[in-house]
């Protein structure tokens, strides 16, 4: 098959997640807090899915976050896939039946994502204080965030696969 | 043993393959992918915001009938007041026509008023924006001022078929003409990475020497027809300190703005009635 379906499931949450994200942003603007979760989305398709898969729901992905973000078009979806590719080399080293690996990933891409951005859209005001006191309690903010969204978001995929009747396995896995 | 390495090196050559093609791709191909995404978006957002606009309209019918009387006549007040205001306004445009047609003044810009409710709220480190419940349907032009009852909010950056993007005054992108309430001289405004906590900062730069501000005077920026954007006399924010700049010339200092920034509901955009043409009108 040319896309796996679970690719078209994956991207759906990834959609849902970006939105609910961003309602939580929209919410929170008053506390000034801003929640910055684009790591988890990176996980399920990286380590389940084929590379042809992988790599149109990764693009597809990309491009929805950077239509919905403000940032240069073409940011995320480069970034996922430098991110895909790492990942996607070592994924053998990962266990995907459980959370605990992937809510290490998905934290270390959300750092990424952070990082990221940071240094496309911050370069101009990297001396000012103020700039990186914000980055830094989004972090924070995020990464706690994450904590619990990452596992609720993973376990969601994993009941998508099961109510569409997909198999709930990574697939591809390489040969020990 | 050869499959296993090209299995390894796919995601590398795919990722290349995939910035290759991106850097030779046309802008024109990648304005139309932005726009055709951000389309597929914006129905979710402005449904969101009519649920939003139902749930409100729930909260309000279930206020007793004895709130919503006394809530009418609150609004019957306000509405005389503002009659009687709209009566003053008028014989006040009329002397100033007069006036203005004795001294052979240029004409000035005229405006008309959108108002639009504000969908989503994107204000962090790296990006300081929002998106309104307004786009092309409604005629919304790129560049176009917003403002809200506290004065200037921002500019429009983006304009879709039903949403658009306003910069905030508190994105460090965002850079206008200003002067001092009583002083025609133009100073230039520009917004700061926020801090976060308070309330939002930008600065002002090219005050002339001999502007004195202080925290018990504090000094009002407002908005100047200089750029064509705003009209004059729109609040910008109160500056209550200023010093010399980096050249010594003139001086700068923070401007502390209105923190309603932070949570709009509502705001009006001003669409030119009549656009610069950049052809016929610039010399």
């Amino acid at each position: 098959m040319f896309l796996d379906p679970r690719a078209i499931l994956l991207f759906g949450a990834n959609a849902l997640l970006l939105y609910l994200t961003m309602l939580v942003n929209s919410a929170l603007v008053g506390w000034s807090i801003y929640l910055l979760m684009l790591g988890p989305m990176l996980v399920f398709p990286v380590l389940y899915l084929r590379h042809q898969s992988y790599f149109i729901c990764t693009v597809f992905s990309g491009l929805w976050v950077d239509a919905a973000l403000p940032s240069s078009f073409g940011l995320f979806t480069a970034g996922f896939l430098f991110a895909g590719a790492f990942i996607f080399q070592m994924r053998i080293r990962f266990r995907a039946e459980s959370n605990y690996h992937l809510i290490f990933l998905a934290h270390g891409v959300n750092f990424f994502c952070i990082l990221l951005v940071t240094i496309a859209m911050g370069f101009a005001y990297i001396t000012s204080l103020g700039f990186w006191l914000q980055v830094f309690v989004t972090s924070l903010a995020s990464h706690l965030a994450l904590l619990i969204v990452a596992p609720w978001f993973f376990n969601f995929e994993r009941m998508l696969f099961a109510l569409c009747r997909l198999e709930p396995e990574p697939e591809d896995l390489p040969i020990l | 043993m050869a499959k296993l390495r090209l299995d390894r090196i796919k995601p590398l050559v795919a990722l290349g393959v995939f910035l290759f093609a991106w850097w030779i791709i046309p802008a024109v191909v990648k304005s139309f992918l932005k726009a055709s995404f951000s389309e597929f978006q914006a129905p979710a957002w402005v449904g969101t915001s009519y649920l939003d606009d139902l749930e409100n309209f729930w909260a309000l019918r279930s206020h007793s009938k004895v709130e919503l009387i006394e809530a009418g006549r609150e609004v019957a007040r306000s509405k005389s007041l503002y009659q009687f205001n709209s009566q003053r306004k008028e014989t006040l445009e009329n002397e100033i026509q007069r006036l203005e047609a004795i001294l052979n003044l240029p004409s000035r810009r005229e405006f008309r008023y959108e108002v639009a409710r504000v969908v989503r709220r994107d204000l962090n480190a790296w990006w300081q924006q929002i998106v309104i419940r307004k786009g092309k349907d409604f005629d919304i032009p790129f560049g176009a001022a917003v403002v809200f009852s506290g004065g200037v909010v921002g500019r429009v950056v983006e304009v879709g078929a039903f949403t658009s993007r306003v910069e905030l005054i508190t994105s460090p992108n965002f850079r206008m003409a200003a002067n001092f309430e009583g002083d025609e001289r133009p100073v230039v405004y520009q917004g700061l990475p926020q801090i976060g906590f308070g309330d939002p900062l930008g600065t002002v730069g090219d005050a002339p020497q001999d502007v004195v501000a202080s925290t018990q005077m504090p000094l009002k920026l407002v908005s100047t027809r200089l750029g064509g954007t705003f009209p004059p006399g729109l609040m910008v924010g109160r500056v209550s300190w200023l010093e010399p700049g980096n050249t010594g010339i003139f001086q700068a200092g923070e401007v502390e703005l209105d923190a309603r920034l932070l949570s709009l509901h509502e705001v009006a955009v001003l669409i030119p009635l009549d656009p610069i043409d950049p052809e016929n009108d610039v010399p």
